[in-house]
């Protein structure tokens, strides 16, 4: 038993490290690599049959997404704590950088080198960090009155204005709808949630006054797509089309004429699942949201299994976000909500909501993994 | 304390999560409803949307049918045409290329400008061939098919132009083709030449052939990216019909030079004339004709037919002034289009079978047979004339002003003697007198293969009473009796009732197809005796020596005409007038003039054809109708 200490330490890190690993929840791992990999095959088709100029990228990133999903996964916990306040903090000043130094006509983006970085996704994760860490904190003083909502609400209502006023409208009410959920999840009284939702439909004249003028035409059109069929109901018309051309089957792999024939407007961002919808069909259609169903399941399972409220919150909050893009997305495209720019995560080309998405699953698994009861 | 607070906070958390899936649950649920909804519910409507988005379809027009003449010689045919077209998007400097286009050939204003309209109103932006011009000649496409590489934009499209090789002679019988224009019908037409007139119309269907359709797909962007036959084409049929465009050319010709002379337009005196008229129809580019006086004239109108009295077939239809079917396969011209339209004699009327004129004294014919048939006279009845029927307090005059005296039927038709038919008319009746002009075809539409029509006016005592409310006076029918008043014929109608005179057995009717099948022809169900008597009476006119036609024999041994000659006064001449002495016809402006008419048949012995003559505004029938139907059988009969 000639057995080194150091060597000894090495193996129990080894150990430590499987031990971690066995605590994984596979589920959501084939749910994410499933997703992922539905995107690479509908951008390779979106492209007419290419890697390029999508496919691949979106590969490159996904690989990159898990990996740095797997690290935080084996970060403690308690690191996430313990930051949320700073990394609101940080969000909310660079959400104010992005109004000032923002590229582009409609300023979303902080350009790093070749990086674009989209303050707002990174926002819905320090949203839920900071409101998981107020309420863990409160809850042990008290919580059974209005007062303690009122801090909650300015830190919602904050970062969510400075979006829409972006103006991105899509991400502000995203920010908005995942807070205020939140809220209610924690136990926010069923009074206040009518009361706050006659307030708002009370302030719908206002905010129409406030919004610009492509996003009334938006809604307009949204309301009566065929208002305008070859301009803004242009998109919402042939999205329909598409979907519901794709039938029980589909049009097959590739094949779809809607999407080859470049009838569909952002087919590779927005609107990829108009795509899938066309060339899988129904079947198809319908299997990615049971997918994604899992997936959103299996994280509301841990959400209800760990034991601190902290943990509880964050993680319902990465699963409801989930949920938040996905039906707004497909609620979008087939026609049910106005367009209003929501990406479908994990499938959608573009970096910020996948990374959103597989950071704030990193923090899920992390959570999994140190929390005492799981 | 604080551990029941926690222990009832995580007592809401679980119900607040319980609660939360469920409405995620249920959001999902609609979402998976509305895609079930989408997807199976509504499929066939959203792919048909989206087969409308994939394909278009183009309609291709297969060859139109040839129409030929009795010899096969063509009258309307196809020609190869090309036409320029730009592959036009919305980036192209459309005023660059055809600039530069023109430089290489020529491009006339009313191209250029017609392809500015349609660039201007487009519905989108989507790419697009734009017709630049139709008519390219094959020196222009070798042109710029040379500099292919200056013009990447522009291609070629090799089209079927409709032709009329015999031009302006027989414009009102073949009709003109012309885009489809209907809006009703099926929308996808529109573009496509259809038959607009004439034969062109009648026979559209068949000429036509079947249509096919070209199946684009295209991008969202209106780009091409896949084109194939959906339907083929079936090639349309030819017709044949019945005319003899030989003839057709001389009559044509004889028609309207008339009692005339043919001058060139190089003399000095005739070419000053012409620098002073207006509204002049040349007869062609070199020649005009001049009247006896030397005074340059426009070419005889009118109209002349020729037809087969066995079978219907109409060997020649001539209506004067013509126009040239041709104009019509380009883009008209503005110019030729108002002449042919504001022309003040009216080109675009065919005058053979929708022009109507009173008969005149072609009608005694059938007034004698109806005396005839009703028994009311026998071959030697007479009656005195001296020139003048008194009827109450009106007088009703005789052509000849000394009167004819005593004479029979036959020699009151040689002679057309007026006052015998007067009297005729007086003791037969307006009635029977229709009823036998019905008999014979008048006042009635033939199903013949031209739309364009007249049906003519065979007047009787309740037609008036109908039209006016009046009742008939007996001085109408004395005019009725020598063609003139109410009544009013087409040549077609004039030349059917010769046919039929002739026939003797049948009821003929006219037709300009060249069916073999068997035309079963009514029974005419007219004494043949009496017609026997009327067609002897109709010889007369031309060989007997008082006969109205006398001077115009054909004058062989075999063959001669027979026929009835008419003038036929278009202004009411007063009784001042007449004591003052008429004014020659030649005088009076041409309006004013009297319609020169002459029906007839030929040959006397087993006759084989029927003529009309209407020489409108020409003078005496028997001075300028009866010369021209004379050199036509001649002409017919290769004599």
């Amino acid at each position: 038993m000639n057995i080194n200490t150091n060597k000894f330490s090495s193996e129990t890190k080894i150990t430590i490290f499987f031990s971690k690993l066995l605590k994984i929840n596979w589920i959501i791992i084939f749910c994410l690599i499933f997703l992922g990999l539905v995107g690479v095959a509908s951008l390779y088709s979106a492209a007419g049959g290419d890697w390029n100029p999508w496919a691949k990228n979106h590969l490159i990133r996904l690989i990159f997404g898990f990996c740095l999903m797997f690290f935080i996964a084996f970060i403690p916990s308690i690191f996430f704590s313990k930051y949320s306040v700073v990394s609101f903090i940080l969000g909310i000043f660079s959400l104010i950088l992005v109004q000032i130094i923002g590229s582009g006509s409609v300023q979303r983006w902080i350009s790093l080198g070749s990086i674009n970085f989209q303050p707002s996704e990174f926002m819905k994760l320090a949203l839920i960090l900071i409101l998981a860490k107020y309420f863990d904190h409160i809850s042990k003083i008290q919580l059974n009155k209005l007062i303690p909502y009122i801090i909650p609400i300015l830190i919602i209502m904050t970062p969510g204005f400075l979006v829409i006023s972006q103006p991105d409208l899509g991400t502000g009410l995203t920010i908005i709808l995942l807070g205020l959920s939140i809220l209610f999840f924690v136990g926010i009284s069923f009074k206040f949630v009518i009361f706050s939702i006659l307030i708002s439909i009370g302030s719908v004249p206002l905010i129409w006054q406030q919004l610009y003028e492509y996003q009334q035409q938006r809604i307009l059109v949204f309301l009566n797509p065929e208002m305008d069929s070859l301009g803004s109901g242009y998109q919402i018309i042939q999205s329909k089309i598409a979907i519901g051309s794709g039938g029980l089957f589909g049009k097959g792999y590739l094949l779809g004429t809607q999407s080859r024939l470049n009838y569909l407007p952002e087919k590779h961002t927005d609107f990829i699942f108009t795509l899938i919808s066309e060339e899988l069909g129904f079947l198809g259609s319908i299997s990615i949201i049971l997918v994604f169903s899992l997936l959103i399941a299996s994280i509301m399972k841990i959400s209800f299994n760990v034991e601190s409220l902290f943990s509880k919150v964050v993680v319902f909050g990465v699963g409801f976000l989930i949920f938040l893009y996905l039906s707004l997305n497909i609620g979008m495209v087939c026609g049910l909500l106005p367009v209003v720019g929501a990406p479908l995560p994990l499938v959608s080309y573009g970096g910020t909501s996948l990374l959103t998405v597989l950071v704030g699953v990193g923090i899920v698994l992390s959570i999994n993994i140190h929390d005492k009861k799981a | 304390m604080k551990n029941k607070s926690q222990k009832k906070l995580e007592k809401t958390v679980s119900r607040r999560f319980l609660f939360l899936s469920l409405l995620k649950g249920s959001i999902i649920g609609t979402i998976g409803w509305r895609l079930f909804d989408l997807q199976l519910v509504e499929n066939r409507k959203y792919e048909k949307l989206s087969k409308d988005n994939q394909f278009n379809y183009i309609i291709i027009a297969p060859e139109r049918g040839r129409i030929l003449d009795r010899k096969m010689r063509l009258l309307a045919g196809n020609m190869d045409g090309f036409s320029l077209v730009l592959n036009w998007n919305k980036n192209l400097n459309v005023h660059q290329i055809i600039k530069k286009i023109s430089a290489n050939i020529i491009l006339t204003e009313k191209d250029i400008n017609n392809f500015y309209n349609r660039i201007k109103y487009q519905k989108n932006n989507f790419a697009k061939q734009i017709l630049i011009t139709k008519n390219l000649s094959q020196k222009d496409v070798s042109k710029l098919a040379v500099r292919s590489i200056e013009f990447p934009e522009i291609s070629f499209s090799m089209s079927k132009r409709r032709v009329y090789p015999q031009g302006i002679i027989a414009g009102h019988i073949t009709g003109y083709t012309g885009p489809y224009s209907e809006k009703i019908e099926n929308s996808s037409l529109h573009g496509i030449d259809v038959g607009k007139r004439g034969l062109e119309k009648f026979f559209d269907a068949q000429l036509r052939g079947e249509f096919g359709r070209k199946r684009n797909e295209v991008t969202s962007k209106g780009y091409i990216i896949d084109s194939q036959i959906y339907e083929s084409t079936k090639p349309g049929i030819d017709i044949q019909v019945s005319l003899d465009m030989k003839l057709q050319a001389f009559a044509v010709e004889r028609l309207e030079r008339g009692n005339y002379d043919l001058v060139s337009v190089d003399n000095k005196n005739i070419k000053n004339q012409i620098s002073k008229l207006k509204n002049f129809n040349f007869s062609s580019n070199n020649h005009v004709y001049v009247n006896k006086k030397k005074r340059v004239v426009n070419p005889q109108s009118g109209s002349l037919i020729v037809m087969d009295i066995n079978n219907g077939e109409i060997i020649c239809s001539v209506s004067t002034p013509g126009f040239d079917p041709n104009i019509f396969s380009t883009d008209l011209e503005v110019d030729e289009w108002n002449y042919v339209k504001n022309n003040s004699r009216s080109p675009l009327l065919n005058r053979s079978m929708a022009g109507v004129y009173p008969p005149g004294s072609t009608i005694k014919m059938a007034v004698a047979l109806a005396a005839l048939e009703s028994g009311m006279i026998d071959y030697k009845t007479k009656f005195f004339c001296n020139g003048l029927k008194e009827l109450g307090t009106s007088k009703f005059h005789c052509w000849a002003k000394d009167g004819h005296g005593n004479l029979n039927l036959m020699e009151a038709i040689e002679q057309s003697c007026d006052v015998f038919f007067y009297e005729l008319g007086l003791k037969v009746g307006i009635d029977k007198i229709a009823l036998m002009m019905k008999k014979l075809g008048l006042g009635q539409y033939y199903d013949i293969q031209i739309h364009d029509r007249a049906r003519g006016v065979v007047p009787n005592i309740e037609w008036k009473l109908k039209r006016d409310g009046l009742n008939w006076s007996i001085g109408e029918t004395l005019n009725a009796s020598i063609g003139q008043g109410y009544i009013l014929t087409t040549p077609l109608q004039l030349v059917t009732m010769v046919s039929r005179i002739a026939n003797g057995k049948f009821a003929v009717n006219p037709s300009l197809t060249m069916s073999s099948v068997n035309k079963n022809f009514k029974v005419l169900n007219i004494n043949v005796e009496h017609l026997n008597f009327i067609k002897k009476a109709m010889e007369k006119v031309v060989i007997g020596k008082k006969g109205t036609a006398r001077n115009y024999k054909i004058g062989t041994k075999n063959i001669e005409m027979a026929g009835k000659t008419g003038t036929v006064q278009v202004v009411r001449i007063t009784e001042l007038e007449r004591e003052q002495g008429l004014i020659k016809n030649e005088d009076r402006p041409w309006k004013k003039r009297d319609h020169a008419l002459f029906v007839g048949y030929a040959p006397t012995i087993y006759p084989k054809y029927a003529i009309s003559v209407v020489v409108e505004h020409g003078g005496s029938g028997s001075s300028v109708a009866a010369p021209i139907a004379r050199d036509v059988f001649k002409h017919l009969f290769k004599l």
